[in-house]
């Protein structure tokens, strides 16, 4: 295993593109037309594929891409305890499940522990897991036993921690929390950075926190600026914030220059959100504006958000471009 | 045989008798009596003063090699078709194809010719007004535009102004408030809305108005010119903006994400495109031919001194010129009229192999077909709304998070409906006229990431307007 971070370490945030062809599969099995067991098999060969593509592009911190993932809800939803799942309420694989909650949950780990150890099977690169953080889950499943949002995140706080404890023994050194509701709800993080605090509670790995403004369909679902998450988020027991700055500008990097966060930065530097590849040059003045605010040791290097609408090939040629924008930075330290 | 009666027979159709006679002369007509086992007759009530139809087609069909199939389609225009002269026209569409002049060879109907005429039209469409003596909007059924009707218009602003309002109150409303409205014609519409705008701005005093940004678009600059002077009162929040109502983005991708409401009023119903036949498990391609029925080429040749053997080619000739290729302009438009008058469509089926291979207009995938057609009649003939399914997906990436897009127009909302009426194309005056498929643009708004809505327009009573609408999915 290759754990020597360079400076500057690239990484991605998650998903990496989900070919149209995995994405008809996908829903075939929804159609029962293709089994489970095929999925599964079908599943690890996108995997591996996905890996072999981040490293070919010379990503330093690779994920599986969460290519079995339907969406950063329902993978979740559907191995909470307690939670209920309408299998019927779904036609296409990329939408939500129906799922609610109608009694206290149980506390059970999630079981995602195997695609840990499927990711580090097949590389030798430094790993990033990622798992949506309770405020995302609470806000998709219906709640009808608990108060409150507050109370029933809570719970689905302490249900990840456990997973999170299992990850680390498994060997996982970095995890990331995937948050993306943060910014159409500013006014939850009253209780939802408590709730990520419990998660995350314990845990002995780096934690990182992935906030953007959403890209579902590879859309935005709100636009603003990160000023609301400051103060509040100082609060997060975190070592890395993961932002995204490519599309939206680095206007609210002097946020980090204005309440000088104990964190880590992940800077977004990819626009998943359009197919026009960034040039190396374009990366590197993005990662210079960065540079004068956050020193490059808490500096790390990704797309804004995950690739998973991207066709292949783009998102490949954009990483590429990340990692040689990169690399003339760090030959300019 | 099978026979399809494609609406709801009332006193004007005659459609019992008709039925009787469609039967008598399918008996005394010389065609091949072992068709008749695979025979399918539709009968339509075509909708349109004019349309592209003969009183009596034949439809073909080839499969996916070419050769022919012995699936033959015969439509009846109930409104054309008389009793006495249905027989000898059955007769006649069975025994041979039609003749007349050729404008073009078989293709897809969103290639046809008829766009042509359809562009001249707009180019040109006051000189076509000089000539025919009335507004455009005249020929509409209510005889005036549903997109001027000021309640429909001051409710639009309403639900806008609600928007606006949410988001302040989220501190999530941008600094400057863009809004499209997309094929903005004399600016009428645009002028209203404005007016009812910046009204309710005095009134709540919340002061959006000055940071409005109108954006009136329309596909050419003498256009814009006429809709500058309607919204003249409102010109420092006012630009003009000359676009393909099929790609606004490609014109506008410097506001991707910014706006707020883009508005369309009977522009997709205006817009190329196609239509595809699901039959006996099978889907077939429509594809089309425009003609001009032999005697209305010889009448028109002759009214006009051309030569008849010429005729074609100087129709091609005047769709790239226009009016003036006539030295008498007046004389240009006449001929133009003529022409479009007789102008006809012959149709047949290809047979596709299977939706994976059938060349699917852009933006268009089976899956969208597949899921549309799901809960559809097994026999059925729908839109792919071509230019409408284009439209929709270069213009929803503009869109802010928070923003939607409105469209009043004459929508099929669910595929039942293809089996319950004749659905286009017809003839608006100069202009080409289709309903638009909106169970499909629900499929393809889905997967965009857009949940697509429906409501009727019951501003005017017996409209077969639609307000499209959309939602951001989750």
């Amino acid at each position: 295993m290759t754990n020597q971070r360079p400076l500057l370490p690239t990484a991605v945030v998650g998903s990496y593109a989900m070919p149209g062809w995995l994405e008809r599969l996908k829903t075939d099995y929804f159609l029962r037309r293709i089994s489970r067991h095929d999925l599964d098999e079908i599943h690890d060969t996108a995997v591996k594929a996905a890996i072999k593509d981040q490293e070919a592009a010379g990503i330093d911190i690779v994920t599986d891409g969460e290519l079995r993932r339907d969406n950063l809800i329902d993978y979740f939803a559907l191995r909470l305890p307690g939670v209920e799942i309408d299998h019927g309420s779904k036609k296409f694989y990329y939408d939500f499940f129906d799922s609610v909650i109608r009694g206290k949950m149980p506390m059970a780990t999630l079981g995602l522990v195997e695609d840990f150890r499927f990711l580090r099977r097949y590389t030798d690169r430094a790993t990033k897991f990622t798992v949506t953080g309770p405020h995302s889950l609470v806000k998709r499943i219906r709640n009808e036993h608990y108060k409150d949002e507050a109370e029933f995140a809570l719970d689905v706080a302490r249900a990840l921690n456990l997973e999170l404890r299992e990850l680390v023994k498994a060997g996982a050194t970095y995890l990331q929390v995937d948050e993306p509701y943060y910014s159409g709800f500013p006014e939850d993080l009253t209780w939802s950075i408590p709730a990520l605090n419990v998660m995350v509670d314990g845990v002995e790995a780096k934690i990182g926190l992935h906030v953007c403004y959403g890209n579902r369909y590879g859309k935005p679902s709100w636009e603003g600026s990160y000023r609301y998450l400051f103060p509040a988020i100082l609060e997060a027991k975190l070592d890395q914030l993961t932002l995204e700055f490519a599309r939206r500008g680095v206007e609210d990097l002097g946020l980090f220059r204005e309440f000088e966060p104990p964190f880590e930065l992940g800077l977004g530097v990819i626009d998943v959100k359009s197919h026009t590849v960034e040039t190396p040059a374009m990366v590197g003045e993005r990662i210079r504006r960065a540079l004068d605010v956050v020193p490059a040791e808490r500096l790390y290097i990704n797309p804004d958000c995950g690739l998973l609408h991207l066709p292949g090939e783009v998102a490949f040629q954009k990483l590429a471009a990340m990692v040689e924008g990169t690399k003339i930075v760090r030959g300019e330290l | 045989m099978i026979l399809h009666v494609n609406f709801l027979p009332g006193e004007r159709a005659g459609a019992a008798a008709l039925v009787g006679e469609v039967v008598a002369a399918l008996e005394s007509a010389p065609a091949d009596r072992r068709m008749l086992a695979r025979l399918r007759v539709h009968l339509d009530w075509i909708q349109y003063r004019q349309s592209f139809r003969e009183a009596v087609a034949v439809r073909r069909a080839v499969d996916c090699r070419g050769a022919a199939m012995p699936l033959v389609e015969l439509a009846i225009d109930v409104r054309q078709a008389t009793r006495a002269g249905l027989a000898p026209a059955l007769a006649a569409a069975l025994e041979r194809e039609p003749g007349g002049v050729a404008l073009e060879s078989f293709g897809p109907l969103r290639a046809s010719v008829i766009w042509g005429f359809n562009t001249l039209f707009w180019q040109h469409v006051a000189a076509w007004e000089a000539v025919s003596g009335r507004p455009f909007e005249h020929v509409l059924p209510s005889g005036r535009s549903d997109a001027n009707h000021p309640q429909a218009i001051a409710d639009a602003v309403a639900d806008f102004w609600t928007l606006l309002r949410d988001l302040e109150m989220r501190n999530q409303l941008p600094p400057e408030i863009f809004v499209l409205e997309i094929g903005v014609g004399t600016g009428a519409r645009a002028a209203q809305w404005l007016d009812r705008f910046r009204e309710l701005d005095a009134e709540r005093g919340r002061g959006f108005y000055p940071r409005l940004r109108f954006l009136l678009s329309d596909y050419s600059s003498r256009i814009l010119d006429r809709a500058a002077q309607a919204v003249r009162g409102h010109r420092e929040v006012s630009s003009f903006i000359a676009l393909d109502a099929l790609n606004p983005f490609k014109t506008l991708a410097f506001l991707r994400y910014k706006l707020l409401h883009i508005h369309l009023t009977n522009v997709y119903d205006n817009l190329p495109t196609d239509e595809m036949v699901r039959k006996d498990g099978r889907f077939f391609a429509v594809e089309t031919r425009a003609y001009l029925p032999a005697a209305l080429a010889a009448a028109i040749a002759e009214e006009f001194e051309l030569p008849a053997e010429e005729l074609a080619r100087t129709i091609g000739k005047f769709l790239g010129v226009g009016p003036d290729y006539f030295p008498d302009r007046r004389r240009g438009v006449e001929f133009w009229q003529a022409v479009w008058r007789a102008v006809r469509l012959e149709e047949r089926l290809v047979e596709l192999e299977d939706l994976a291979a059938a060349r699917l207009p852009s933006g268009l995938d089976p899956a969208h077909i597949e899921e549309c057609v799901r809960a559809a009649p097994a026999e059925v003939r729908f839109h792919l709304s071509t230019g409408a399914v284009e439209s929709f997906l270069n213009t929803v990436p503009l869109l802010h998070p928070r923003g939607f897009l409105q469209v009043q127009d004459i929508f099929v909302t669910d595929m039942d409906e293809y089996r319950q009426g004749f659905r286009g194309p017809g003839k608006l005056d100069g202009s080409v006229v289709n309903w638009i498929n909106g169970a499909l643009l629900r499929e393809v708004g889905a997967r965009a990431g857009y949940d697509v809505h429906f409501a009727p327009f019951h501003y005017r009573p017996d409209s077969r307007t639609k307000i499209l609408y959309t939602t951001q999915r989750d």
